[in-house]
């Protein structure tokens, strides 16, 4: 019963939008392919791309960091987390791109004494930069937290056993405890991504060339506002499909090893075809 | 002696009523109040008439002529008097409401807003899209850092250099436009960067993200002279153009506004606001329905 309600509320919906006028689905389809909106599109997965590179790299050192007995390490970690995950990003956005207010030029030297090479900093940090920047710094601060989560879900025995054997800290970190961690960090951290490609269209503020700026340029000049905002939803829309799609596949690769993952395949399957007398088959 | 001090008398009273008459006649003209006019109010449609309130767009990021007051919400300006004025005339109350500059013109035609005022000027291509009923005149102005700049003279100078404008202005066109002419003169193009608003584009100038800003005349103006010294007017000012109060095609409000912006101009408030701002360079005296001139 509830699912012929939902069948046709979506049916009806499907309709409203084929036939609402206003929509201009015409218009939707000329703008999906236009050169700038690509562009834009290619500029926002670059974007994406960088900026979780960064996160995660920078995430999985600010997490071992927390959880360093040495306090000066684990509580710099601390404060690099509470920082920049306490400012709202599009104000990181704007503050890098705008640093050039307050460093217009860098110089690498001595504090206070010769300085051995001086930078512009307007032609250093671009948009793009302080795009990337931004996002991943920001990011980084996140899957801190993230990876801490999937460092502690990993049985303290393994620590242990490693350390029985004579392993150090960081081999044990790295052989033992990050690639367990990993099954737990996946998820998240693709939850992350995914957000990343929608939170990196606030760089149109700073009027650099992604996909909701080239949309804007376009619908500044013909007054299709709806059309090019749907142009730009789809790409959002793919995109995020895309990843999706490539998150199940890394997470399978993780999940080696593992009962549950046949077990969910198996489950999937038999509720999709309702072969529950067969159930107790493969058992 | 009497008779003297009878001549005297009746100069000085005749003096007294001359005074009185001058008096009375200058504030007739400059501090009567402004009252609704029945003619004009009867030209409003009916279904406008009975809304009560009218939602004004502006984009409050265009000092002087829309800014936000210190109170942090209230939107004033030159648009803002006109528009709190002309409602008066036509018997209407008019709200103005902040909003994004390049959704104004689609919030018009989707009806999300009554009428925009926010320094429109009156084009060809946005007469497609809305009615406009023209009430000042400006022309585009650059302005750059006072020091360290490009030398500017004019569009063609903008070969090669960096701009910031507001997305959806007549700024951005023309800037993309001379792109497309040094392209084909075979020199580099202009990088083109459009803002979400003019405050964006101003502070692009100076942290020295882009090299050059254009504006509206009266803005770029006042952006120099409220920035002390920060900014400095560059190169030569173009294409004076009406501005319009914009409002949406074909929907009646065009004649009684236009009938409005007439009266006040006759009877003196709308010289007035402008002089209350400092831009009377821009005033017109003959107002019309679309108007453009390109």
């Amino acid at each position: 019963m509830a699912g012929a309600v939902i069948a046709f509320l979506v049916y009806a919906l499907a309709v409203s939008m084929a036939t609402n006028a206003n929509f201009g689905w015409g218009t939707v389809r000329q703008y999906m392919t236009d050169p700038s909106i690509l562009r834009g599109l290619q500029l926002t997965l670059e974007l994406t791309a960088a900026a979780m590179v960064i996160g995660v790299a920078l995430g999985v050192l600010l997490a071992v960091m927390r959880l360093s007995p040495n306090p000066l390490v684990a509580g710099s970690a601390w404060v690099y987390i509470w920082f920049f995950r306490g400012t709202p990003v599009l104000v990181q956005i704007l503050f890098w791109n705008y640093i050039g207010a307050l460093y217009p030029h860098i110089s690498i030297g001595i504090p206070l004494g010769p300085q051995f090479t001086q930078v512009n900093v307007q032609a250093l940090i671009t948009p793009f930069i302080a795009g990337t920047l931004a996002l991943g710094l920001n990011e980084g601060a996140y899957m801190a937290e993230i990876v801490r989560a999937g460092i502690l879900s990993v049985d303290e025995g393994q620590t242990e056993a490693a350390q029985a054997l004579g392993m150090r800290r960081l081999l044990t970190m790295r052989r033992i405890v990050l690639p367990q961690a990993m099954r737990v960090i996946i998820p998240p951290t693709g939850n992350e991504t995914i957000s990343m490609l929608k939170t990196s269209s606030l760089v149109a503020f700073i009027a650099l060339g992604d996909l909701l700026y080239s949309a804007q340029v376009i619908y500044a000049r013909t007054y299709q506002t709806i059309q090019l905002l749907i142009v730009a939803s789809l790409w959002y829309l793919i995109c995020t499909t895309v990843l999706s799609i490539g998150q199940y596949f890394i997470e399978r690769h993780y999940a080696r090893g593992t009962r549950g993952r046949q077990k969910a395949m198996q489950d999937f399957w038999l509720n999709m075809t309702d072969l529950k007398p067969f159930a107790g088959f493969r058992r | 002696m009497f008779r003297r001090s009878a001549g005297l008398l009746l100069a000085v009273a005749a003096l007294a009523l001359v005074v009185v008459g001058i008096a009375g006649a200058s504030s007739a003209n400059s501090t009567s109040k402004l009252k609704k006019q029945p003619k004009i109010a009867k030209m409003v449609p009916a279904k406008i008439r009975s809304k009560g309130t009218l939602v004004v767009a502006s984009d409050a990021t265009y000092a002087p002529m829309e800014l936000i007051a210190k109170d942090g919400h209230t939107v004033i300006g030159v648009d803002a008097d006109l528009a709190k004025d002309l409602g008066i005339v036509m018997g209407l109350k008019l709200k103005v409401e902040n909003a994004s500059f390049d959704g104004i013109i689609p919030g018009l035609k989707a009806g999300k807003y009554d009428i925009g005022m926010s320094s429109f000027t009156d084009t060809k291509a946005r007469q497609k899209v809305v009615d406009f009923v023209t009430y000042f005149s400006a022309g585009t102005s650059f302005y750059e850092k006072a020091s360290g700049g490009p030398a500017v003279k004019g569009l063609a100078s903008l070969c090669g250099k960096s701009v910031a404008v507001e997305n959806g202005t007549t700024e951005q066109t023309d800037a993309n436009g001379q792109n497309k002419k040094c392209k084909n003169a075979g020199k580099p193009g202009v990088t083109v960067k459009a803002y979400p608003d003019q405050n964006a584009a101003n502070l692009a100038i100076s942290s020295g993200r882009e090299q050059i800003g254009m504006a509206d005349s009266p803005v770029a103006a006042y952006i120099v002279k409220q920035s002390h010294g920060q900014f400095k007017l560059v190169g030569k000012s173009y294409g004076t153009a009406p501005y319009g109060i914009a409002l949406p095609k074909k929907n009646g409000m065009a004649k009684p506004m236009l009938a409005a912006v007439k009266y006040l101009m006759k009877q003196g408030s709308y010289l007035k606001v402008l002089k209350k701002w400092g831009v009377q360079k821009g005033a017109i005296s003959n107002p019309k329905i679309n108007g453009a001139t390109s």
